[in-house]
């Protein structure tokens, strides 16, 4: 599929993204976070060349023993289901961290934050 | 001979493995751990001894891919420089629990003082370029910790982060150097010699230099080492440090002004001599060294203080050994080497004379000092001989180097076409020898005069602080009396090594019997020194007031200026990208990120559309409609993300923009993906509604920057836009080899037909179970983060189970993928 859309669209998830991330209100950086690793994923899986299809294309073999297909790459697979978790693992932290960060201070300004150190 | 490469390894490691054990030392032997010290110098000497005469290579493999070895060369000149150091440094120890009775921090004293003396053996003796510029780099850092012994002490630190921030940096040069050098080398000494093999070069002189000046490389290789060497043995305009280096302990200024760390540039510049004798080294090496000898004995007459003297007096005489070897005819050699010897007894000499003086008076300042014979006779006795040596008053030993070094000057115009510096650098060295005598007086007038009432109470030194300066005295003495016993022992052999033009020449010295250009000019230095002498108090105030009516004359200042320019643009620097404000650390690093990526295209012309670049494949009618859809609604849920007004929207739109995701991941043949999108989208979903019902809405209030973030969020969008574009564009077509291997042994190797999961759990499982490492990490910290609290209340609990929960989830959802194999 053309490389010219899914560009589009991890550039534009990307700047979004980095828009959130500049905020003041630390629950919107992590929103930020959570966007940029999505682009960086698709980003990711666009590198093994994107096949839209069904059932051929799928990395998962029919049988055993038969000939083997060329499906999508399951390498660039592999890579980005880990980082999906990861990224869960990240956003979550990242939001328990300004969770606790609201309690002992009172405030999600990124700013108000940054002038008490 | 050759040398035994056992030995040549036990004498550069035994000081290092000494230094190491060092706390246990002072844990049982306290403050005479110096006398142990003193034992391992002896051993070095005696090994270093037995390799009197032997001459080659020995090499222990050490980075064999690299063709880097510890390689060892052994010649006269390598032994004449590690016996100084080893046999010094045994005495510098042997006077060291005296003088330093009583102080803390002797662990550390003791432990850097064997380190150096490693390190300054292992350059004499190391043949190969990176391990030179290895032992090159750690004297440097030796001599920090020595410098600034007196931690606490304001003038210590500065003097050590000056020596430090000089002799690290001309340490850089000297690396670069030796890069280019190891380059050139490469062809000339042939495959099955290293490119690194100092001594193979300087088995091929004319060849090297043949090399180096056909690839352009002569003069910058040259002009490198030179600064290198001239940072370490302080020449001008580098050699501010070496009077403030005065501030560490004094047997550690005797260690590095006589044998060590100062003598490191002038023996390396014997060395590679052979490699570049040519005009240019002669005007570089010549006219640096004499103008060093000269401005330096300025200096020394212009000091205040013993030590000062003493340490502008010793760059004065590294600059008579740097002329020296500048010359490049056979007396050059004679000379340097020569003084090298001689200069190494007397000044080690007068540096623990020195510190008798102060240990015992109480001061250091000259004009609070006299009269001291009356109560130092045995001192007055050996400075009067390392004094008058120092000075070049005949017949004591630095006479004799002197004497070449004339002799050298006046033949120089034979050797090369000088032009006006033939006459210009006898008439230099002469007059800076005026100077030379004049504070060689000074410094022995301590002991003639007038005693000052201040001082009243003059102890008499410990025996023991007096045996090493005697030692060094005596052998002095001995040079004096036979200098041709000093030649035949150990300096032909060095000179012999450092010639232009080796085994030409038999060295002789001794006291003149007929007139020469030389003599004459001793008469001259020597004459006008002595008659000079009345005056010197009006010649040390009218030189003290030149720096002070033109401060940046003095290259103290310049360090001074430059150094505090750059503390002050550092602070002004961290102000600007360090201020704790996350959105600026962030601007700066995505700006910095995408300026270096766009920059690193341009560079690569890989911006440029590749030759049969089709603009209608841009167009994007090749997408289908399902994909075309789920993506723009991912981008329309983004920028409702962002412009979401309360926090609960926010979140909602988010997990639009997941879930398409997660569809688009269907539609690109990804179902495992898709899976795993889904249920973390799912939980995602939850904690966020979960923490966000705990906390307030807050508003954006300021609006001014929002512009800036745009741009900034528009220039991140458009590189990463351009990014996708190359690198798709580029990757290869068809399907990568790792991705066919996966595929073909996924069944045979993993026994599963889903080929990511058998990846994730059998070829790559020590990957996953990283990944939930990092997943039970983050749910632990999360647990500590809300449980480990004393205001803990209820909701926290709440959150507390979904995050549990979530984490063993996310492990099953693991082990789920597994089991479908």
């Amino acid at each position: 599929m053309s490389a010219f859309v899914l560009a589009l669209v991890v550039g534009a998830l990307f700047a979004l993204g980095t828009f959130l991330l500049l905020r003041r209100d630390l629950i919107r950086v992590v929103w930020g976070l959570a966007i940029v690793s999505q682009a960086a994923n698709v980003y990711l899986l666009a590198m093994g060349g994107i096949e839209l299809g069904g059932f051929e294309t799928v990395p998962i073999l029919a049988g055993h023993g038969e000939g083997v297909p060329e499906t999508t790459d399951p390498v660039v697979q592999a890579l980005v289901l880990t980082a999906i978790v990861i990224g869960f693992g990240m956003t979550a932290f990242a939001l328990v961290l300004s969770y606790r960060v609201y309690e002992e201070h009172d405030t999600l300004d990124a700013s108000e934050l940054g002038d008490r150190e | 001979m050759p040398p035994e490469l056992s030995v040549v390894l036990a004498v550069v490691t035994a000081p290092f493995a000494v230094a190491g054990v060092t706390p246990l030392l002072i844990r049982s032997l306290g403050e005479k751990t110096g006398y142990a010290g003193a034992a391992v110098a002896a051993f070095c000497f005696a090994l270093l001894g037995t390799q009197y005469g032997s001459e080659g290579t020995v090499e222990l493999a050490w980075i064999p891919s690299l063709e880097v070895a510890l390689r060892f060369y052994v010649d006269g000149w390598a032994l004449l420089f590690a016996l100084l150091a080893s046999g010094i440094g045994a005495l510098v120890f042997l006077y060291s629990p005296a003088y330093m009775h009583g102080e803390s921090g002797l662990a550390r004293y003791y432990a850097a003082l064997l380190a150096f003396m490693g390190s300054i053996i292992g350059i004499a003796l190391a043949a190969d370029l990176i391990a030179i510029f290895l032992f090159w780099e750690l004297t440097s850092l030796c001599s920090f910790v020595l410098i600034g012994f007196h931690t606490d002490d304001a003038s210590s630190q500065y003097a050590a982060r000056m020596a430090m921030l000089v002799t690290v940096g001309g340490g850089l040069f000297v690396l670069v150097g030796f890069l280019l050098l190891a380059f050139v080398a490469g062809d000339i000494v042939g495959p099955g010699t290293s490119a690194f093999d100092l001594a193979a070069m300087l088995d091929r002189p004319d060849e090297m230099q043949t090399a180096l000046r056909e690839a352009g490389l002569f003069v910058p290789v040259l002009g490198l080492l030179a600064v290198g060497a001239a940072t370490k043995s302080a020449q001008v305009p580098l050699h501010f440090w070496l009077p403030n280096a005065m501030a560490a302990p004094t047997p550690v200024s005797a260690f590095l002004h006589s044998a060590t760390m100062v003598k490191v540039g002038v023996y390396f510049v014997g060395r590679v001599r052979p490699l570049f004798a040519s005009l240019e080294w002669v005007v570089l090496f010549a006219t640096l060294g004499l103008a060093t000898m000269t401005i330096c004995a300025l200096l020394a007459v212009a000091a205040t203080d013993i030590k000062e003297l003493l340490a502008y007096s010793t760059a004065s005489h590294l600059g008579l050994m740097i002329a020296g070897f500048g010359f490049t005819s056979i007396l050059g050699a004679e000379t340097g080497v020569f003084h090298l010897f001689n200069h190494a007894l007397f000044k080690a000499a007068l540096f623990l004379i020195a510190g008798i003086i102060a240990h015992e008076t109480g001061t250091r300042r000259l004009d609070e000092l006299g009269g001291l014979r009356h109560d130092l006779p045995v001192t007055a006795f050996l400075t009067a001989i390392v004094a008058l040596s120092m000075g070049g008053i005949p017949p004591f030993s630095g006479f004799y180097s002197k004497e070449l070094l004339f002799e050298a000057t006046v033949e120089a115009s034979h050797h090369h076409d000088l032009g006006p510096l033939d006459w210009l650098y006898p008439a230099v060295a002469v007059f800076g020898s005026i100077f030379t005598v004049l504070y060689s007086l000074r410094f022995l007038a301590l002991f003639f005069g007038r005693q000052p009432d201040s001082l009243d109470h003059v102890h008499r030194p410990p025996v023991i602080l007096l045996v090493s300066p005697a030692v060094l005295a005596a052998l002095t003495a001995v040079v004096s009396i036979d200098p041709e016993l000093a030649v035949r022992a150990i300096v032909q052999a060095g000179v012999d090594a450092t010639a232009v033009d080796p085994g030409a020449h038999e060295m002789h010295v001794g006291l003149p019997t007929s007139y020469s250009p030389a003599v004459g000019m001793s008469a001259v230095a020597i004459g006008s020194g002595v008659l000079a002498y009345p005056f010197y108090d009006s010649i040390h105030r009218s030189i003290r007031s030149i720096p002070r009516a033109v401060p940046p004359i003095g290259a103290n200042w310049w360090y001074d200026a430059i150094t505090e320019r750059l503390t002050d643009d550092g602070a002004w620097l961290a102000s600007r990208v360090h201020n704790g404000l996350l959105r600026t650390y962030a601007t700066w690093t995505l700006t910095a990120t995408c300026v270096l990526a766009l920059a690193g295209f341009v560079a690569t012309d890989a911006a440029v559309p590749p030759v049969g670049f089709d603009p209608a494949s841009l167009t994007g009618l090749d997408v289908p409609i399902a994909a075309a859809l789920v993506l723009s609604l991912a981008v329309v849920a983004g920028l409702a993300v962002v412009t979401a007004d309360s926090h609960v929207a926010g979140i909602l739109t988010l997990s639009i923009l997941g879930f398409m995701i997660a569809i688009f991941y269907i539609l690109a043949s990804a179902p495992d993906l898709a899976l795993t999108q889904l249920v973390v989208e799912t939980l995602v979903l939850v904690i966020f509604l979960l923490v966000v019902e705990e906390i307030p809405e807050y508003y954006e209030v300021s609006l001014g920057r929002v512009a800036r973030d745009a741009a900034l969020s528009v220039l991140v969008g458009a590189t990463a836009f351009i990014t996708v574009l190359l690198t798709t564009d580029a990757r290869p077509a068809g399907e990568s080899a790792i991705a066919r291997y996966y595929t073909e042994h996924a069944v045979p190797e993993g026994g599963g037909q889903n080929i990511v999961n058998v990846i994730l759990v059998d070829f790559r499982s020590f990957d996953t179970l990283g990944e939930l490492v990092v997943i039970a990490v983050a749910a632990i910290s999360i647990l500590t983060l809300i449980v480990m609290r004393s205001r803990g209340d209820e909701s926290s609990v709440a959150i507390e189970d979904a995050e549990g929960g979530s984490a063993n989830e996310s492990h099953e959802s693991h082990e789920t993928r597994g089991e479908s194999e």
